[in-house]
């Protein structure tokens, strides 16, 4: 089992130094870089001078082994849109916007998927079912930005409940500057998807489970159809769960550019696309490393997460596709 | 859907105007307002109808060109990693592995900002990230088919290798590529639209309905339209390929549950 752990962050070390040089080189390849002159022309001394102060006169290999000397101890650089603070610091502010607005959409993307998937589970072709089926096909396929528009269509336009965007500046929050009227609309809008997607993993597993012998056995003995519920059927039908959320919870810690652009947050999203739109190699470096290990953290924390649940599962063993 | 796809190909004809006409006397006007344009105007006075119809005509481009070049790039290369293993499959697979090592669209936005926006870039982009699902399936499918009875049985016979590969092992491949392929198209239709709605997509003054959306923030208070019609074009568009990927995943292959 340590063998194994070990084995998969030294890949996932592997991985993250491939993609270093991926994007570096990617970013490199291109002719002009940040300090093009378009409107008037520096005079060469001070353009070496810039050029020098950010390292950019080196060879790019150079260049490289010098970022990541610096990368492994937490230091990012300044990004070159926002030169008076550092790229850790403008990326732990924004982050933690992203990661506010990614787990309060966790949070009610599993609640309610899970409790909606086992209603329907239990409720078979009733009109809960049906409801739950169709918004979940809905859910799957249409894109959270489309949704997210329709949303302030009906709630921040017609009705004029809610606040059409920003996150925790609308003064109506429940705690200080947390849980205000302002993070319902990009939640809800975020929170579909996923929503969807667990609640058929959970429709699915526990009507899988429900027909099991042993859940007949279960019933057979008398035990209570709460019990039979809690300690036979939901214990089982937790790995396609996890499963669920083992892939869900990386995409949406990182991944909310849509909603924050749609809903005008400032998080790691929208910084992402500015820094691309404007060939900030610090930020983007930064970026891509930090989600990637991420990515490969939570895919391993869901692979060992699949042992505490199922002792059956071992990992590590040659699987057979 | 087959109306996008009628939408799309007869774009020219359909228009009552050009998706690039402007007409500066005619500027946000609501649907029904002028009889002349049907579904109002956009912010510069373009008439957003036409702009809808257009918009098909971008989306279905985009889309269908980008799963066509995944296809052509994919297919050879993970039928050849998953048949004939060696160094070739590691090599594949590794690249496959560090592809998924991060989110598709932060790489597609990625290799955007290097080449720059527009149509042939974007396809470009997005068939760089869409060919490895079509890889990975591809090999896993051959890698399983390769062990059966018929394909012994047509070694046996003394078939080439490049026969029992295309021959044999390819036509029963195909299914499961195929679901990929249609349950790919919705994909690269969000991805457009996506990438446009942000701001990196087609360049102006390509009609592309991402585009309409992202430009229909600022004025939806009053313009509703504006945001209401091209949201409805995309998810119109995206349910109806979903649902022909779903038909054809039953017709085709009922056992199968291909995940994309």
């Amino acid at each position: 089992m340590l063998g194994y752990i070990c084995g998969r962050i030294f890949a996932l070390m592997l991985i993250l130094l491939a993609v270093s040089i991926i994007v570096f080189s990617l970013m490199h390849s291109v002719p002009g870089g940040p300090f093009d002159e378009r409107k008037g022309r520096l005079p060469p001394a001070a353009k070496a001078n810039i050029l020098k102060k950010y390292g950019l006169d080196q060879p790019v290999w150079k260049q490289y082994i010098n970022y990541m000397s610096h990368a492994v101890r937490f230091d990012f650089g300044i990004p070159y849109q926002r030169p008076h603070t550092t790229v850790a610091k403008l990326i732990s502010k924004s982050w933690a916007i992203t990661v506010q607005v990614g787990l309060t959409t966790i949070v009610v993307a599993f609640g309610f998927g899970i409790l909606a998937g086992i209603y329907a589970a239990y409720h078979q072709n009733s009109w809960v079912d049906t409801l739950v089926t169709f918004v979940s096909s809905l859910g799957v396929t249409v894109p959270n930005f489309v949704v997210a528009m329709w949303l302030i269509l009906i709630f921040a336009v017609s009705l004029n409940w809610l606040p059409m965007g920003g996150w925790g500046s609308s003064g109506q929050c429940l705690v200080d500057k947390y849980f205000c009227t302002d993070w319902i609309l990009p939640v809800i809008a975020y929170a579909i998807a996923p929503m969807a997607i667990v609640a058929r993993y959970t429709r699915a597993s526990i009507v899988e489970v429900m027909g099991e012998d042993y859940v007949r056995t279960a019933r057979a003995k008398g035990l209570s159809e709460i019990k039979v519920m809690r300690k036979h059927v939901l214990r089982n039908a937790q790995i396609p769960m996890v499963t669920a959320l083992g892939t869900e919870i990386p995409n949406l810690i990182t991944g909310s550019i849509f909603i924050e652009s749609t809903f005008r947050i400032n998080g790691l999203g929208k910084y992402f696309v500015t820094s691309t739109l404007n060939r900030d190699y610090p930020m983007i470096m930064a970026t891509f490393l930090l989600v990637a290990f991420l990515w490969g953290i939570l895919y391993l924390l869901t692979d060992i997460a699949y042992t505490m649940i199922d002792p059956r599962v071992r990992l590590g063993a040659k699987s057979l596709s | 859907m087959g109306f996008i796809l009628f939408l799309a190909l007869f774009a020219d004809l359909l228009s009552p105007f050009a998706y690039d006409r402007v007409y500066f006397d005619r500027v946000l006007l609501m649907p029904f307002e002028h009889p002349e344009h049907p579904l109002g105007t956009d912010e510069v006075g373009r008439d957003y109808l036409s702009r809808l119809i257009y918009g098909a005509r971008t989306s279905m481009m985009v889309s269908l060109s980008v799963q066509m070049i995944a296809l052509m790039i994919g297919l050879p290369i993970g039928a050849l990693a998953g048949y004939f293993g060696g160094a070739f499959d590691f090599v594949i697979s590794r690249i496959i592995d560090i592809m998924t090592a991060f989110p598709a669209l932060l790489f597609t936005i990625l290799i955007i900002s290097v080449l720059g926006g527009g149509m042939p870039t974007i396809i470009v982009a997005l068939s760089i990230t869409s060919w490895i699902v079509i890889a990975r399936i591809t090999r896993a499918q051959i890698l399983t088919l390769r062990e059966q009875e018929y394909c012994t049985a047509a070694r046996g016979l003394g078939a080439s290798e490049w026969r029992i590969l295309f021959r044999h092992l390819l036509p029963n491949a195909m299914s499961p590529i195929l679901i990929a392929v249609s349950f790919g198209i919705p994909t690269a239709i969000f991805a457009e639209a996506g990438l446009s709605f942000l701001g990196l997509g087609v360049n102006d003054p390509i009609a592309s309905w991402g585009k309409m959306v992202g430009a229909s923030n600022a004025y939806v208070r009053v313009y509703w339209h504006l945001a209401l019609l091209p949201t409805l074009a995309i998810a119109l568009t995206m349910l109806g390929f979903s649902f022909l990927g779903d038909g054809l995943r039953d017709a085709l292959d009922p056992k199968q549950k291909i995940r994309v």
